[in-house]
């Protein structure tokens, strides 16, 4: 079709745009971009703060204590106060099992930091200098877990590794596959319950006899869910020994 | 209008079309992207995949939202036919922005773990409670399907070898995609976001479009029907099609049978002529076009047609039904027997200038 210079009354793609149209183009397009532009904008302004999170991914850093292998890999460093106790992950969704020939040592771990409101868990580097041996013999002296009783917790199961800094956010709807696929990789799982003002509590989710939870174990992660359990505190670290076929949907 | 397949036949107001809609879809996720870390800096900042995988997540919705909207605005009002014209081009670069939402999820939340990407978050252990087990990322991934299933077959060497009635009813399952995407938010990133404004805003969206729908939709209802003319033996059965002056040089009335196709009525001059109102192309409706350098032209994609014989002029080859017309005192009536697409009819003519 040859294009032409009359108005041809309506709008045909390959002829020239009518007058009446242009004009109205000329409103419309503008108001069409600010109105998306403001919409996405308001979507992002209202979405629900990822929490303080720090995931220091470009500062290798190397840490001192001991390791443990129970109930998941994780390092007692000593300090001015209590014990803190730091668990160990691997690079990606998985738990550090080279870590368990290791247990009661005290080593030297190279790694990642992740922290979130003061707690820590350490991202092992790929290469075997990740943690070396600073011992020969294990450790004699073994940290006494001090019994707290029986509790019944409403929260969310989460990983420890994407809640404390891999992940912003790390919990809820849009993380749960990830968040399964974390703890059938054998990061440790926690339960993250909030006080009325949004302040997280965590509890680092172990068996009835204390030992770690099989990776596969746990139904309900990244749901609400309520756990009751016997309350246990090991150094700095809660810990909730739980049936797992206890864990209830809310 | 096409003679030969080419990938796509640029024209300016196609470049123009689709430079605005890419810079369109920029300034969305730019919008989402600048105002997010805004919001949360520093040590606060949402993880950058997963920023930019909810950026891109809330401009697919939107574009979504105007892709739907085109359609009925334009039936509303002229004016928006522009936008109308293509459109397919928007729905593939929304096709785009919706597979790179789910790239992110799929290496972000799947990859880097013991588990297949893809199978990772479509295939998740079960969730047991409601509403959160209900499984929205298969909502979102069959949406995504849908789109590229339209995507993959946008192109006219599609319509031409799906034919127009089955690439149509494909295309039709943009509704279904739709109703999906809004499972797939509802259920999934809802779950987590606490602020009214997303319910909101959501509402707002699904209303709108219903409502536009709705209004475009009672716009064709109340269309009368067109009663048969009362005019003897002769013209029994034919459609009174209104008065020759109320239609207006270059344009077209559509008429409605009791069955069948909307016949689209124009007139050109003292000619009067009636063709079938669906377009060969993609079902546009004729009879709100014109006729342009002699031809019905479509309004939706320019698509012509000769009036006489409902032909598109030499090298084209496109079809539609004609129909007969006389004029009777100062009335016009068709004969709602459709001819074969393409078939000669005379044009009926005003009085003293020819015979109907």
């Amino acid at each position: 079709m040859a294009e032409q210079d009359r108005d041809s009354g309506i709008y045909v793609g390959y002829l020239p745009t009518p007058a009446r149209d242009k004009r109205f183009l000329r409103v419309l397009i503008p108001v069409l971009l600010w109105l998306g532009a403001i919409t996405t904008g308001l979507v992002a302004w209202r979405m629900q703060d990822p929490g303080t999170g720090v995931w220091n991914i470009s500062n290798e850093q190397t840490w001192e204590g001991v390791l443990r292998a129970d109930p998941y890999p994780l390092l007692e460093i000593d300090g001015a106060g209590e014990t803190e106790i730091v668990l160990l992950v691997e690079m990606g969704k998985f738990g550090p099992e080279r870590a368990r020939a290791f247990d009661g040592r005290r080593v030297e771990v190279t790694g990642f930091e992740l922290e979130r409101d003061g707690r820590r868990i350490f991202e092992l580097v790929p290469e075997d200098r990740a943690i070396s041996a600073l011992s020969d013999a294990p450790e004699t002296q073994t940290l006494v877990s001090a019994q707290l009783g029986a509790v019944t917790l409403r929260g969310e199961i989460m990983d420890s590794k994407c809640f404390l800094g891999a992940m912003k956010p790390g919990e809820g709807q849009g993380h749960r596959a990830c968040a399964i696929l974390c703890i059938r990789g054998g990061i440790p799982p926690m339960l993250v319950t909030r006080d009325a003002s949004g302040n997280a509590s965590y509890y680092l989710l172990v068996g009835t006899d204390g030992a770690g939870l099989a990776p596969d174990a746990l139904d309900r992660i990244g749901e609400p869910a309520e756990i009751s359990g016997e309350l246990t505190r090991r150094g700095d670290l809660m810990m909730l020994m739980i049936d797992p076929g206890s864990v209830r949907g809310i | 209008m096409s003679v030969n397949y080419r990938w796509v036949q640029w024209n300016r107001h196609k470049r123009v079309y689709d430079a605005t809609a890419v810079g369109a879809i920029a300034l969305f996720i730019g919008a989402f992207v600048i105002v997010g870390s805004v919001v949360y800096p520093g040590e606060r900042a949402l993880s950058g995949p997963i920023l930019l995988l909810r950026a891109f997540g809330v401009t697919a919705l939107l574009l979504l939202h105007i892709v739907l909207a085109i359609g009925p605005l334009a039936r509303l009002d002229r004016r928006f036919l522009p936008l109308l014209y293509n459109r397919r081009h928007l729905g593939v670069m929304l096709f785009f922005v919706a597979l790179g939402h789910a790239a992110l999820v799929f290496l972000f939340y799947g990859g880097f773990g013991n588990r297949n990407p893809i199978m990772a978050v479509l295939a998740p252990d079960r969730a047991l409670s409601w509403p959160s087990g209900l499984p929205y990322e298969k909502f979102g991934f069959v949406a995504l399907m849908i789109l590229f299933a339209m995507a993959a077959t946008s192109h006219d060497f599609w319509l031409k070898n799906l034919t127009p009635r089955v690439w149509k009813s494909l295309h039709m399952l943009v509704y279904v995609a739709y109703a999906l995407l809004i499972a797939h938010v509802v259920f999934g990133a809802m779950q987590s976001e606490r602020s009214v404004l997303y319910p909101v805003l959501l509402s707002a969206g699904v209303i709108g479009l219903g409502s536009l729908h709705l209004l475009a939709g009672l716009r064709e209802v109340s269309r009368p029907r067109n009663a048969e003319a009362q005019l003897g033996v002769e013209l029994a059965g034919w459609i009174d099609a209104g008065r020759t002056d109320a239609i207006e040089d270059g344009r077209a009335t559509v008429v409605c049978p009791g069955s069948g196709e909307r016949i689209a009525v124009f007139r050109d001059g003292d000619a009067f002529s009636a063709v079938s109102n669906v377009c060969a192309h993609q079902g546009g409706p004729l009879g709100e076009g014109a006729i342009v350098d002699g031809c019905i032209t479509c309004p939706w994609h320019g698509y012509q047609y000769r009036a006489a014989d409902g032909q598109s002029p030499p090298p084209y080859t496109e079809k539609i039904p004609t129909y007969e017309v006389r004029i009777a005192g100062e009335r016009v009536y068709v004969n709602p027997s459709a001819n074969a697409p393409g078939t000669p009819v005379e044009p009926a003519r005003l009085e003293g200038k020819g015979d109907g």
